[in-house]
């Protein structure tokens, strides 16, 4: 188990070059802004149950895998799971795999719940992702009851394609890793986005103030052949975001994060309720503060999740309501919204439902999860 | 609820007779248990984040029992049940463990005072087969209960709508038992098996999950027009039901089963005759109930609908119109079969029969106030009326409606308060038979028009596995205006009943 990692030498610029093109190589098309998106998928399928044997439950995260490596197969949809079988937050300890071609959903890793090196132990987030190196990188932001009141400081845990623990990534910059985390990876080195709001935070109340050091965190890996990946650099590019303690759901906070064309990371501030721009996300060497406003208000409800469709448009998940909001980045226009989840049972229906989206890998269609069924569910 | 014939005697109360003072005595030991119970739920409430932080749930610690007892993410009490609910659900499986209890007491009118406790386990078992062995679309059901406790209504108030949807005779029984099959990613689907319709049929979402009193579930007018009240809580019948939704907004619900779940005659359909004693009898040597109903929802997003952000997404609402049709026999509620009173000298008590019986209803839900979309506050309005012919049937219509406001106190979101209303026509020739008895006696009867009660309740849901529901209840002209069995001079006087309710989902 590698221990925390700060080294930070300035990679050369030959490295920044390869960085562009590993962005413009992940995110094809994204100059093009044209028709809207949404208008295009009819059809709502239920993939899975995203239960594993322990009975975990809420799936967060999902990312689908660009590589075959171990046990997953390329264009696999992994899931992580953040509560435990008992529905307490924070505990969850699982990732599965769904598998498009056989539709099976197998158990890829089961974590210990405390891990020596990473504080406060294992409740796994919604950020997650996995290389081409075949490395798995998840966010864990634990607690022992269910609530931030006993919260950990949490870390990134690294998994190798088999689903075993590889290492373990704190620093002091990294409190309660929660957004998806956006990626530029160039195989042997790759460039991590993870939002962090755990920062200041403690017990939920009725009342919870809200504090403003939600940060989002620029991690630039080295992965040598056949060894883990090791930070080499991490520099805040992002700060002072609304975060707050909720008892209902765990913690308000950054959640998305997409990168979009010309270096833009695009954030969704849940506290401030809008979508903004992060310039120059690879290469800057400051905070850009909260960045730039993009849209705000509007049909978005508390904005979670976020992908980039193939038009260069954002889709939002809505925590507030089961709708997934379509923006483009560069006029900030919300074009519509459309309904993916209309679950009665909370009001408005598919309230607190939405959290991880992730676009096929062809861009027909979308993943999402519902986390009160606890299914994994295929727009298109 | 059942009919009486005129030449039955209408029965007795099975509980001793209570001095006021006793009575008031028992009130004040509801109203303390009530005021005690809702603080220990407020204080526990107001703990909240004390009792998640429990010494077991030190950082480091594993989480145990008390552990986000009362978090709102805790569905169950006992949470995993020591990992039988996960196991159970890897092959399908899921398990239901309810416990509603109560306590309801009439401080004033009734045939006398009093108060009594009652209660209803009710346990259920459900399969996906899909999960289960690889089989689409398709869902096992079986349900028991477990009914306890006495029955207010039939010790004291001897009215018609019963306070309490739970109310039934005591005992031990399989409730429901189907399999549904669905096709078309949902868009239609079968039910094949032994059915309580109360749970589709008729249902108002606004005022079924929120009131007390039966009428407010299963509408007064099948409870007693229908055999046996019909196949509804704690009742089912075999059957089949078809559902399809042609369009989103659209859904149509139609079905046929036996009418009669004990299978003995009209007057003789106990609860717990023969088979039926534990659910058993699976009756289908009687009538057919058909039934259908038509829903129309406004307002309300289907998956894949588009929104826009000029545009106001409106307040939801459901419409229903059904109509069912039952082609058992149904004895007249006037005449005899040579065409006379059921009255008098010379009745041979034998009722003359009709052949078929058939209501129509309509029923509407539709919120009328919300702070804005995504707030879980809002005023929901409910309505629902029906009718039968007056001459087969005790209750000719029936009406009930009110007002929920869920969200009602800051910090409340999962509490709901209703203030209700319902009201049972007796028939017209119910009514005339009573003038018939007054004239053959030549004394004066009360002659039987309507019940009316009014609701008032608050349901205080202290986590998700746990409510509280104090409860007021008035009832105007019991049983329509009947004598009272114990002082048949006097009619039985409007009735004041206060009520604790607790549900817990294990």
């Amino acid at each position: 188990m590698p221990p925390a990692y700060c080294r930070r030498p300035d990679p050369s610029r030959g490295a920044r070059a390869a960085l562009f093109a590993g962005l413009l190589t992940v995110l094809p098309g994204l100059a093009v802004a044209g028709d809207g998106y949404l208008d295009g998928i009819h059809h709502h399928t239920t993939l899975a149950s995203t239960v594993p044997d322990n009975g975990d439950q809420n799936p967060y995260a999902i990312a689908i895998a660009p590589v075959s490596a171990g046990k997953i197969q390329k264009d696999d949809v992994l899931v992580d799971n953040f509560n435990d079988k008992n529905n307490l937050q924070g505990l969850g300890t699982t990732i599965v795999d769904y598998n498009p071609t056989s539709k099976n959903l197998s158990l890829f890793a089961a974590l210990p719940r405390h891990l020596e090196a990473c504080p406060g132990g294992v409740g796994l987030t919604t950020a997650m992702t996995m290389l081409q190196s075949g490395f798995v990188i998840v966010g864990s932001l634990p607690s022992n009851d269910g609530t931030t009141a006993t919260k950990g400081q949490g870390c990134l845990i690294v998994l190798d394609a088999q689903g075993k623990l590889a290492g373990v990534i704190t620093s002091p910059h990294i409190n309660g890793p929660w957004g998806n985390m956006a990626v530029i990876d160039n195989g042997t080195t790759a460039i991590l986005f993870v939002s962090n709001t755990g920062f200041g935070v403690g017990a939920p109340a009725d009342e919870t103030p809200v504090i403003k050091q939600a940060s989002v965190l620029r991690l630039e890996l080295s992965i040598p052949p056949g060894k883990p990946p090791a930070v080499i650099r991490e520099t805040v590019i992002a700060s002072g975001f609304g975060e707050q303690a909720d008892k209902g759901v765990f913690i308000i906070g950054p959640t998305g994060l997409a990168l979009g064309a010309g270096g833009v990371l695009y954030v969704s501030d849940a506290i401030d309720n809008r979508i903004v721009a992060i310039n120059d996300a690879a290469t800057r060497s400051d905070s850009a503060g909260t960045g730039r406003e993009v849209s705000k208000d509007g049909l978005l409800k508390r904005p979670l999740a976020l992908a980039l469709a193939p038009n260069g448009h954002l889709l939002v998940t809505n925590a507030l309501n089961g709708q997934v909001v379509e923006i483009d980045p560069q006029s900030g226009k919300q074009l519509y919204a459309q309904w993916i989840d209309t679950d009665k049972a909370q009001t408005p229906p598919g309230n607190g439902d939405l959290f991880g989206i992730a676009m096929t890998p062809h861009g027909e269609g979308f993943y999402y999860v519902e986390d009160d069924m606890n299914t994994l569910v295929l727009a298109r | 609820m059942r009919g009486l014939t005129p030449s039955l005697p209408r029965r007795a109360s099975r509980a001793p007779a209570f001095g006021r003072a006793l009575v008031l005595g028992r009130v004040m030991t509801l109203a303390c248990t009530l005021a005690g119970l809702l603080r220990i739920a407020s204080a526990l409430a107001q703990t909240l984040p004390d009792a998640t932080s429990a010494p077991d749930a030190g950082q480091g610690a594993e989480p145990g029992f008390f552990t986000g007892l009362l978090a709102p993410s805790r569905t169950y009490l006992l949470n995993d049940m020591g990992g039988l609910r996960t196991s159970l659900g890897d092959v399908g499986i899921s398990l239901g463990l309810q416990e509603t209890s109560e306590v309801l007491g009439n401080v004033t009118g009734g045939v006398h005072t009093g108060a009594d406790y009652d209660g209803m386990t009710e346990m259920s078992v459900g399969l996906d087969t899909q999960k289960a062995f690889g089989w689409e679309g398709g869902i096992f059901n079986m349900s028991a209960l477990q009914i306890h406790g006495r029955n207010l209504s039939t010790d004291n108030l001897d009215n018609l709508q019963q306070v309490s949807g739970i109310e039934a005779d005591r005992s031990t029984r399989l409730w429901e038992m189907w399999f549904q099959q669905s096709f078309y990613e949902g868009v239609a689907d079968i039910k094949i098996g032994q059915q309580s319709i109360d749970q589709e049929f008729m249902v108002s979402q606004y005022s079924s999950t929120v009131f007390m009193n039966m009428m407010m579930g299963w509408p007064m007018l099948p409870s007693a027009d229908m055999y046996a009240g019909g196949p509804a809580y704690p009742l089912s019948s075999l059957g089949v039901r078809l559902r399809a939704q042609p369009t989103r907004a659209i859904t149509v619900l139609a079905g046929v089963f036996d009418d009669n779940p004990p299978g003995g005659s009209f007057y003789n359909d106990s609860q717990v005759r023969g088979a039926e004693a534990w659910g058993g009898a699976f009756n289908l040597n009687t009538g057919a109930l058909w039934i259908a109903e038509l829903q129309y929802a406004l307002n309300q997003p289907a998956l894949g609908d588009m929104a826009y952000g000029d545009r106001s997404p409106g307040l939801p609402g459901t419409y229903k119109i059904g109509f069912w049709y039952d082609s058992g026999f149904f004895p007249d509620q006037q005449f005899n079969t040579q065409g006379v009173p059921l009255v008098g000298p010379g009745n041979t008590g034998n009722p003359l029969m009709h052949r078929g019986n058939y209501s129509a209803y309509a029923l509407a839900d539709q919120m009328v106030w919300r702070p804005n979309g995504e707030s879980p506050r809002s005023v929901d309005l409910f309505a629902r009326v029906m009718a039968a012919p007056p001459d087969r049937n005790q209750i000719s219509e029936s009406a009930d409606g009110g007002v929920v406001v869920k969200d009602p106190l800051p910090g409340r979101d999962s509490d709901s308060f209703g203030l209700g209303f319902g009201v049972a026509q007796v028939s017209s020739a119910l009514a005339d038979l009573d003038q018939d008895i007054a004239l053959i006696t030549n004394h004066a009867y009360p002659i039987q028009s309507t019940e009316t009660f009014i609701e008032l309740t608050y349901q205080y849901q202290v986590a998700p596995w746990w409510l509280v529901q104090p409860d007021f209840q008035y009832i105007f002209n019991p049983g329509g205006g009947i004598p009272n069995p114990l002082n048949p001079n006097r009619i039985i006087g409007n009735e004041t009943v206060f009520g604790l309710r607790t549900v817990v989902t294990f």
